[in-house]
Parts: C-alpha cells; sequence; structure tokens
C-alpha cells in the first residue's frame, strides 16, 4: 500500500475524479447525440458508445478503492463500511425490485440505474457512519 | 478505550488539524480518537506516542492495566 497521508490521498482522489467526470458528462452527452443522427444506429457503434459512457463509472469505482487504500485508518474503516453498505441495500433493493417486478408490479428498472443506487446508498452511509463512528464490530 | 490525546494535545496548543497533519491523518480521526469511537493500530499509536515523546501505555488505558499489575 502506498504510504500517502490523508491529505495527499485526497488531492489524489480530487486531481483523477474531476478529468473523468468530465470524460463522462462529454460521453454521455456526445454519444447519445452521435446516436441520434442515424435512423437505426450499427449494433457495433451503439455497443461502442455504451462502453464508453460506462468506463468512467468504473473508473470512479477504481478511485474509491484506490483512496480508501490510500487515506487513514479511521476514514477506510468508514469508507470498507460504505462501500460494503451500499453494496448490500444495491443488492436487497435489486431483490426486491426483481420480486415485484417478476409478478408486474413494477415496470422493468434499468439495470444501468443499480450504479448510482449504489453510490447514493454508499454516500448515504458514509455521510451516517462519519456522524456516528465504526460500529462495534470495528476495533472493539 | 481510554487516551489522554486531549488533554496532551491542549497541553501543546494544538488544534486537532494541528495534530491531525502531524501524524498525516484527517482531523476527522483525531475527534474518532478523542471521543472514544475509534482505536487506532498499533503503527498508528506507536506515531502518537513518538510524537508525545511517551509510551503508548502512558496515552492509552485498555482498563485491563490492574492484570499486568497484578501478574507482575
Amino acid at each position: 500500500m502506498a504510504e500517502v497521508t490523508f491529505r495527499e490521498a485526497n488531492k489524489r482522489y480530487r486531481r483523477a475524479f474531476v478529468p473523468v467526470m468530465v470524460f463522462y458528462t462529454v460521453a454521455v452527452f456526445g454519444g447519445s447525440y452521435l446516436l441520434k443522427q442515424f435512423e437505426t444506429p450499427p449494433m457495433w457503434l451503439s455497443a461502442i458508445v455504451a462502453l464508453i459512457m460506462a468506463a468512467p463509472v468504473g473508473g470512479v469505482l477504481w478511485l474509491m478503492w484506490r483512496l480508501a487504500r490510500e487515506t487513514d485508518e479511521f476514514t477506510r474503516q468508514q469508507q470498507m463500511a460504505a462501500m460494503a453498505g451500499g453494496g448490500l441495500l444495491t443488492a436487497f433493493f435489486s431483490v426486491v425490485w426483481g420480486f415485484l417486478e417478476l409478478y408486474n408490479v413494477l415496470p422493468p428498472l434499468w439495470t444501468f440505474l443499480v450504479g448510482p443506487i449504489f453510490f447514493l446508498s454508499y454516500g448515504a452511509i458514509y455521510c451516517f457512519g462519519m456522524k456516528r463512528g465504526p460500529g462495534p464490530g470495528f476495533d472493539k | 478505550m481510554i487516551n489522554t490525546l486531549r488533554e496532551l494535545r491542549a497541553e501543546r496548543g494544538w488544534s486537532q488539524g494541528d495534530l491531525a497533519d502531524a501524524l498525516g491523518v484527517s482531523r476527522q480521526s483525531i475527534n474518532a480518537l478523542e471521543t472514544g469511537k475509534f482505536d487506532p493500530s498499533l503503527p498508528l499509536a506507536f506515531r502518537i506516542a513518538r510524537l508525545f515523546g511517551k509510551g503508548i501505555e502512558d496515552i492509552f488505558d485498555d482498563g485491563l492495566g490492574h492484570l499486568k499489575r497484578a501478574a507482575e
């Protein structure tokens, strides 16, 4: 694990996060605009545009992971707890939605919404955890 | 775990931010340590002890010190 201080780790995260999000914004708007130029866009082009749009999300997930590895131990605990909690909440939400969808109670959910649901859950749990401190399972 | 971090920091007139910078951690970490919400790892405890020129047991007390004394 790289030996960097909390401040340096945060700086490294922000320095990479901003260009990744700029790329994401350009990819989403640019990709949609490009596909609209075709009456029926070729499958290969649609696939490439979709993968280019998804790539920065993978980048953000990797940045979150790197930050969690590089930051100080207290923040790492909070980050890891938030990632785990966010993942569990997202899985539970998906299963509940899936069953409701199976019995035609709810319309089909766009799979790509799983990403934002994870990020929202992660963010909420992280903010809650910073106020509350680590639970009894952490170093107690 | 009980610790005397807040008192040691106050003796030196340092803010939580000053101590955080000296240790290379976040201010939130210092706050969590001082309020007993978080116990440091051994390497961080050593860094804290060295910074204040004290032993780890002079700063941190797990409440079981009497067992050690009894064993001696």
